[in-house]
């Protein structure tokens, strides 16, 4: 005999919900046309925070195929739901969460409390592409966890090094929080991707439609600029995002239905991962999170820079903070008539020793000198430094002291 | 001893005890003692501790030094290493003023020599590589509309080096007052020329050596 399902007859019976607060990305009447009012899938999945434990498997299958009839006959509500199996759901089902056990492995193996829904991890996990239901895709979370990423790696890196250039500065932010060092640490953090996103698929591996080889990549994923576009620095500062990238990151609605590449699902679940830890866990942990999954990452400053003209760029600096020009002077050499000679030379400033460099020529040691002294000075750290989010509903303000903030490169 | 083994077992057993000398080998310094006894040297004392206590030993390698240590002329005024930098400025002045100088290790042993002072502040400088110059603007109008006249006279001639050695001003100036477009095109033109009739293996290591050029502003 088989049992009775309350939960979905009880759905059905349900009035029409009462009017929220109007979405961002849909008016109220635009949702209420598109999701069937008894549809047991967005009921319990609208408040995300809360788990529903009570929501039990085997409803699973009736669920979906209210969601499926719902979505094929979008403007009446399906009355007589014939029996459908979960692959007609674009994703798996929210309260599939509960029992997969990669979801709850993922959420110890990243340390994250218990009082984290698996839910809302298996939520960030679903690109727009697999399913471009703004209710049930990583959209926006990935939005805000990317705002937040790039909003405490610019502090820190403003904060510690306030002298940096600017093409350092993106060149940084991009290897600590760029789409390829996303995709690495989601993949470090043992990420599988599912290999078609469906309804049947376990919620604990990566959803979204993949791109397959030899096809292009979709138009807002492409490089926009021309090839020969000499793209200025002020510009990449006003029209770019915090990477200076060539491409306007696209939004999910843009990506959905799309066929991405994994790079782009892998960093789009990071920053939903992120974006989702600020919303249940508060800034406090999402700091920590941050310090321990990517400031923890190592990055040399010192190989990220490429000078053309160290020596006038350095002769420059000295005229500008109003230093004695800089003089090259040769510390040691060896060598010099044989086949292999090595050259160390010194950059002066008056008496002080601005940068040391060694060549096989004289010209190759001064310049090489040249660039050790402007990397000295760009890769300038305070002593003692408080970054601005961590102060941050403070009352006492007395921990604040200041930055230093410099007064820019050198233009040559 | 092991290596008189061989010896036992070839010896018949007649002439085992002729003599009552004793069956003890000498080995002189020619042989093992050269090359295994003298060769091993006390430790040097400039490594190991001599108290019991914990001690700090500093002893870096010979490397370039590194470009986070910002150097004292570039930190800003307010700065805590400032104040760092000048006591350890203070503090190798007053140890280059010593007259007696530590040895690096204990006499009479071969590492023995004197340890490397510090240079004294009233020490010269190293040489420079280029001789400094001074600026010195000293052309007047008239200067460079005669220079521009020359140039433009007879630019075969009147090259940027003769006209820089004439005017006593740098040859980067002369091609910045009195530019001549056709000459410096139609050099152009005859380098482009000697580089077509370049062969493989030289365009290939002039390729290579602009390469490694660009690498010198990025590896430092």
């Amino acid at each position: 005999m088989k049992r009775i399902r309350i939960t979905s007859c009880g759905n059905q019976l349900l009035a029409q919900p009462t009017s929220r607060r109007p979405s961002c990305l849909r008016s109220p009447a635009a949702l209420q046309n598109s999701c069937t009012p008894h549809n047991h899938r967005i009921q319990s999945r609208l408040q995300t925070t809360a788990a529903t434990s009570d929501n039990p498997f085997d409803s699973l299958e009736a669920s979906a195929t209210q969601r499926s009839q719902s979505s094929n006959t979008s403007s009446k509500p399906a009355r007589y739901p014939n029996k459908q199996p979960l692959v007609t759901l674009p994703s798996p089902h929210p309260s599939a969460a509960q029992h997969s056990a990669k979801l709850a492995a993922l959420r110890s193996r990243l340390s994250l409390p218990q009082r984290f829904p698996l839910q809302t991890l298996a939520r960030t996990l679903i690109h727009p592409s697999a399913d471009p239901n703004p209710a049930f895709n990583n959209g926006s979370l990935s939005i805000l966890g990317g705002n937040l990423l790039g909003y405490y790696t610019t502090e820190y890196l403003l904060a510690n090094y306030p002298r940096l250039p600017m093409a350092v500065v993106f060149a940084a932010q991009s290897a600590y929080t760029g789409p390829k060092a996303l995709a690495t640490i989601a993949s470090e953090w043992g990420i599988e991707a599912a290999a078609e996103p469906g309804g049947e698929v376990d919620p604990g591996l990566l959803q979204f439609k993949r791109l397959r080889s030899g096809d292009d990549l979709p138009a807002s994923l492409r490089n926009q600029r021309r090839y020969k576009w000499n793209v200025t620095t002020t510009n990449k500062v006003l029209e770019s995002d915090e990477f200076g990238s060539a491409t306007q990151s696209p939004s999910s609605q843009q990506l959905s239905t799309q066929q991405v590449p994994l790079e782009e699902a892998a960093q789009s679940f990071v920053r939903a991962l992120i974006g989702s830890l600020h919303l249940h866990l508060g800034r406090p942990l999402v700091k920590r999170f941050f310090r321990d999954h990517f400031l923890s990452r190592h990055l040399d400053l010192s190989t990220l820079f490429d000078f053309r003209t160290p020596t006038r760029d350095l002769s420059r600096l000295c005229a500008r903070e109003g230093f004695e020009a800089p003089v090259a002077r040769l510390i040691s050499e060896t060598g010099r008539l044989s086949r292999h000679p090595v050259f160390v030379v010194g950059v002066y400033s008056g008496k002080d020793k601005l940068g040391e460099g060694a060549g096989s020529s004289l010209d190759e040691a001064r310049v090489r000198a040249a660039a050790a002294a402007l990397k000295g000075w760009y890769l300038y750290r305070p002593t003692e430094v408080t970054v601005p989010s961590s102060m941050e509903g403070e009352t006492d303000q007395s921990k604040w002291k200041p930055n230093m903030v410099d007064c820019g490169e050198v233009i040559v | 001893m092991s290596t008189c083994k061989p010896l036992f077992r070839t010896l018949p057993r007649q002439c085992q005890r002729i003599n009552n000398l004793p069956l003890t080998q000498t080995r002189h310094e020619s042989t093992t003692r050269r090359h295994k006894k003298l060769l091993h040297l006390p430790e040097s004392p400039s490594y190991t501790s001599t108290t019991s206590e914990p001690t700090l030993i500093f002893n870096p390698p010979s490397a370039s030094p590194n470009v986070y240590h910002t150097p004292s002329k570039f930190l800003p005024k307010d700065d805590s290493r400032k104040k760092l930098y000048a006591a350890a400025v203070k503090y190798s002045t007053q140890f280059a003023h010593r007259t007696s100088t530590p040895t690096t290790s204990t006499p009479g042993t071969p590492l023995q020599t004197t340890a490397f002072l510090p240079p004294k502040p009233s020490s010269n400088l190293p040489p420079p590589i280029r001789t400094p110059y001074e600026k010195k603007y000293h052309l007047t109008d008239a200067d460079i509309a005669e220079i521009r006249s020359l140039r433009a006279q007879d630019p075969v001639y009147w090259t940027r080096v003769r006209l820089a050695e004439k005017f006593k001003c740098s040859q980067f100036f002369v091609g910045m007052v009195a530019k001549n477009h056709e000459k410096s095109e139609r050099v152009a033109e005859e380098h482009q020329r000697a580089r077509e009739r370049w062969g493989t293996r030289r365009r290939m290591a002039k390729e290579d050596r602009g390469r490694r050029k660009e690498l010198w502003g990025q590896d430092a």
